[in-house]
């Protein structure tokens, strides 16, 4: 090989792995019988071309500078093999192979001047002495402008840092607001007008016909002083709502019982609290409902105030400012007001608040929720498309009243539909007459202790009619004294009571009316609870009356009179019971037992001693028993003798 | 509560002068269901109204003059719903740059013994076909989308048979005379059914 250099030996083998040359059905693999030594070597040596030279496409200079180097074994290089490169597998593989030779070379022929020390020779560098008796200063500084550098380098490399995180924080706010925007989207109705996105927040698709436009634009809230830190709810997305629908808003509706001066008119401003946010909503969602609200209580209000001064009443609606006042009853003043707080101002207004109770009635601040979105459903239902195709879009009874030939009572009957103030009326005053019944019979029951007074109200009510059933009896003789009972149906404008024998009187609202009626029953029932209470004890019945014509003339209602007689019949007991006179009891004694009654000289006879005799008043409030009822009781029980 | 809209005051008192704007174009079946999924994402929030009509149509011959032209129709769906009679006028002539067809209209809901009154009036059946489709609405525009068939033995109306391989859409407004906005609205929500169908003003005199 090359000068001096011993012959290397390669051996070079390619990998056995067989050619396969075909599979059978059954998966038997046969293989193509590998190339023998020969074979191959033919195989390869066809693919040499033996016209040019691997080195040639070899840069110049480095190949003047190997031939320089490798002059004695020209004569072997000529013998050498020239290969088309490209064409030859193992050509990289003799490359490296020779470029590695040449290099071995190069050491060797160094090596070998180097040994000689005919031309060259190596001494070690011989150290500077100066350099190890360098000022220290010098060494500081040069330390000191080392460090500088590195510190430099370091600073350079956090800057890069540092820019990339905020990059990245932008991106995902970026990315963030896009997120946002796609739950906001979701919820709400959005749509993009110019480089602006804008939203609507009005209830118009659900059948709303507030004129107010009800939009909102989206903004986005991406650029935060980076250095400052973000606020815990912070939120790339923003909402901008009209100025006339910011803070919050409800309805206030109350019952008041003698009219405010005329100066404190349209001067409600009552807050509520702020509700809370819940957790996990996010600030925009908040702010829309919130937006929305104040438009549907607007609308609310809007629509009240229209019918207010629409509507003919014998008492006018009054609307001022912000609120409309009305008269359910004679001396009753309901008032609607629309509460809105623009939010800054809500401190100093909330304090007034508290020193007022409380008479907003929450019920009927939902119904009137209610019944907008029932009047947004029936926009939303009353347009019913029209068949035949053809036809115009009109209400279908409109279309019907022609070829029906509806006159006019029909049609108006057909269109005839209360607003929104009538209904808040008639809920109002059924509210309020329910609550003065109740108050009512509780009063009597806290007042009057006998007989008892028990009243069942019912839980499920409609908002125009609610029913209690009232109970009179008398402790401890709850099971003998059914006989009053009564059932109240309190409507709109008056109470109607249904007996237990079904007979039906109507009340109107006056309070009295209630009252002395309550008063009269319960007179009543002590006497009927007297009827009862004959029965279980074998006395009889001599005569009932539930109105006594005679004695005197009692304000309300009439007295009512029973007489019992005792078993034998040797004693009567006479009752009359009046609403305003009370009770009064007389035992009638036998004729026998009348000591003070004079001897007749006309009735000597022995059967005239079964005659009656007179009549002697109890004591009532001397006798003993808690109830009128148990002292009845003890009282047939002293005059009835003893078997 | 009940505002009665403009369309519902009786129009036979001569008060208001009803005009219908209208523009027209058709679909071919293959591209009805996109046409309709648009029209449901663009009309107002309710489902579209599916309807089947049975049109007659009635006309009047004079002395001289063109003869008069009256449309009835009755819902086949709804059996119990009033008749509509129709007359519609000859199309607004002048003003090209109007961007939809205007006429006189109309309307008048009628009872079920209309065939037999316009009969006894002297009118005679001309023609008469079934109409079946759809119906959108979109704050006063009407969109229908309907598939005309010629009604093969005449009061029949189980045997039909398709008149074309189309349906036809027509966007109509019934509004008093001169309120441009009107078909300026039309306009802009025919521009948004484009490609899918191409609402046009077309003079029904120029296909006869």
């Amino acid at each position: 090989m090359m000068s001096g250099a011993p012959a290397v030996r390669v051996s070079i083998e390619s990998s056995c792995e067989r050619q396969v040359q075909e599979v059978s059905l059954d998966g038997l693999e046969t293989y193509a019988p590998p190339l023998s030594m020969s074979q191959n070597l033919a195989k390869l040596a066809q693919r040499i071309d033996f016209g040019q030279s691997s080195d040639e496409d070899e840069d110049g200079p480095e190949r003047d500078s190997r031939e320089q180097w490798s002059k004695p074994e020209a004569e072997e290089d000529e013998g050498m093999v020239k290969f088309q490169p490209s064409l030859w597998p193992w050509d990289s593989v003799r490359n490296n192979l020779r470029s590695s030779l040449t290099e071995m070379c190069v050491l060797h022929d160094v090596l070998s001047v180097l040994k000689d020390k005919k031309y060259m020779t190596l001494d070690p560098v011989s150290q500077d002495p100066s350099v190890g008796k360098t000022p220290q200063v010098f060494q500081l500084l040069s330390k000191k402008k080392s460090l500088a550098t590195a510190a430099q380098l370091l600073l350079r490399g956090a800057e890069k840092l540092t820019k990339s995180v905020v990059e990245n924080q932008e991106q995902r706010r970026q990315r963030d607001f896009n997120s946002e925007l796609l739950r906001l989207r979701s919820q709400w109705k959005l749509r993009k007008v110019g480089d602006k996105i804008l939203g609507d927040l009005s209830y118009r698709s659900a059948g709303s016909m507030f004129p107010h436009h009800g939009t909102f634009e989206v903004i986005k809230n991406t650029d935060l002083d980076l250095d400052k830190k973000i606020p815990d709810d912070y939120c790339p997305l923003n909402v901008q709502i009209p100025s006339e629908l910011e803070g919050s808003a409800y309805i206030k509706v109350s019952i008041q019982k003698q009219s405010p001066d005329i100066g404190d008119l349209g001067t409600v401003n009552l807050f509520r609290r702020q509700a809370k946010a819940k957790p996990g909503s996010q600030m925009w969602h908040l702010k829309l409902e919130a937006a929305q609200n104040v438009l549907l209580c607007k609308e609310i209000f809007a629509q009240l105030s229209r019918e207010a001064v629409q509507i003919k009443s014998q008492i006018p609606h009054i609307v001022v400012k912000n609120q409309i006042i009305s008269q359910p009853f004679p001396g009753l003043q309901l008032s609607i007001s629309l509460c809105h707080s623009t939010g800054e101002k809500k401190n100093q207004r909330a304090s007034p608040d508290k020193s007022k109770p409380d008479d907003h009635l929450y019920v009927l601040e939902h119904n009137l929720h209610q019944l907008i979105r029932e009047f947004h459903k029936q926009t939303l239902s009353s347009v019913v498309m029209p068949h035949p195709a053809s036809a115009p879009f009109s209400h279908k009874r409109l279309r019907m009243a022609g070829p029906m030939a509806y006159d006019k009572a029909e049609i108006s009957s057909l269109q005839q539909s209360e607003g929104l103030l009538e209904k808040i009326i008639k809920q109002a005053k059924h509210i309020f007459l329910r609550s003065r019944t109740a108050r009512t019979i509780d009063s009597l029951a806290s007042r009057i202790e006998d007989p008892q007074i028990q009243a069942h109200w019912s839980n499920i009510n409609d908002v125009y009619e609610s029913s209690v059933k009232v109970l009179i009896t008398s402790q401890g003789y709850e099971q003998i004294c059914k006989s009053i009972q009564l059932q109240l149906n309190i409507g709109v404008e008056q109470i109607r009571v249904v007996h237990r024998d079904g007979r039906v009187i109507t009340l109107s609202h006056q309070e009295q009316e209630l009252q002395d009626f309550l008063l009269s029953q319960m007179s009543q029932h002590q006497v009927h609870a007297v009827q009862q209470l004959a029965k279980v004890m074998g006395w009889h019945v001599l005569s009932f009356s539930n109105h006594v014509g005679l004695g005197p003339i009692e304000s309300i209602g009439n007295a009512s009179a029973i007489t019992v007689a005792s078993p034998n019949g040797e004693y009567a007991i006479s009752v009359r019971n009046g609403p305003e006179s009370g009770c009064k009891v007389l035992v009638q004694f036998p004729r026998s037992q009348a000591k003070e009654l004079p001897k007749s000289d006309v009735v000597q006879d022995g059967k005239w001693t079964h005659l009656r005799g007179p009549y002697k008043e109890v004591h009532w409030g001397r006798m003993e028993g808690r109830n009128f009822v148990y002292k009845m009781e003890l009282l047939m029980a002293a005059l009835t003798p003893c078997p | 509560m009940e505002a009665p809209p403009v369309s519902v005051m009786p129009v036979t008192g001569g008060a208001i002068n009803m005009m219908e704007y209208l523009l027209q174009g058709s679909v071919l079946d293959q591209s009805l269901e996109s046409l309709l999924h648009r029209l449901r994402g663009l009309c107002d929030n309710m489902e579209p109204e599916s309807f089947a009509d049975h049109e007659l149509v009635y006309l009047l011959k004079g002395q001289q003059g063109n003869p008069f032209l009256l449309r009835a129709r009755r819902s086949l769906l709804h059996p119990p719903a009033p008749w509509h009679l129709r007359y519609l006028g000859q199309p607004e002539v002048g003003d090209k740059s109007r961007l939809a067809l205007v006429r006189n209209c109309v309307d008048v809901s009628a009872s079920h013994g209309l065939p037999e009154v316009l009969n006894e009036m002297g009118f005679r059946m001309d023609h008469e076909f079934v109409a079946k489709g759809q119906l959108f609405r979109k704050g006063g525009m009407k969109v229908v989308v309907s598939k005309l068939s010629r009604v093969l033995v005449p009061g029949n109306t189980e045997n039909t048979e398709p008149l074309s391989l189309s349906y036809l859409v027509e966007l109509s407004v019934l509004a008093p005379a001169g309120q441009d906005t009107v078909s300026e609205d039309m306009r802009s929500f025919a521009e948004q059914l484009k490609p899918l169908v191409h609402l046009e003003k077309i003079d029904p005199k120029r296909l006869m």
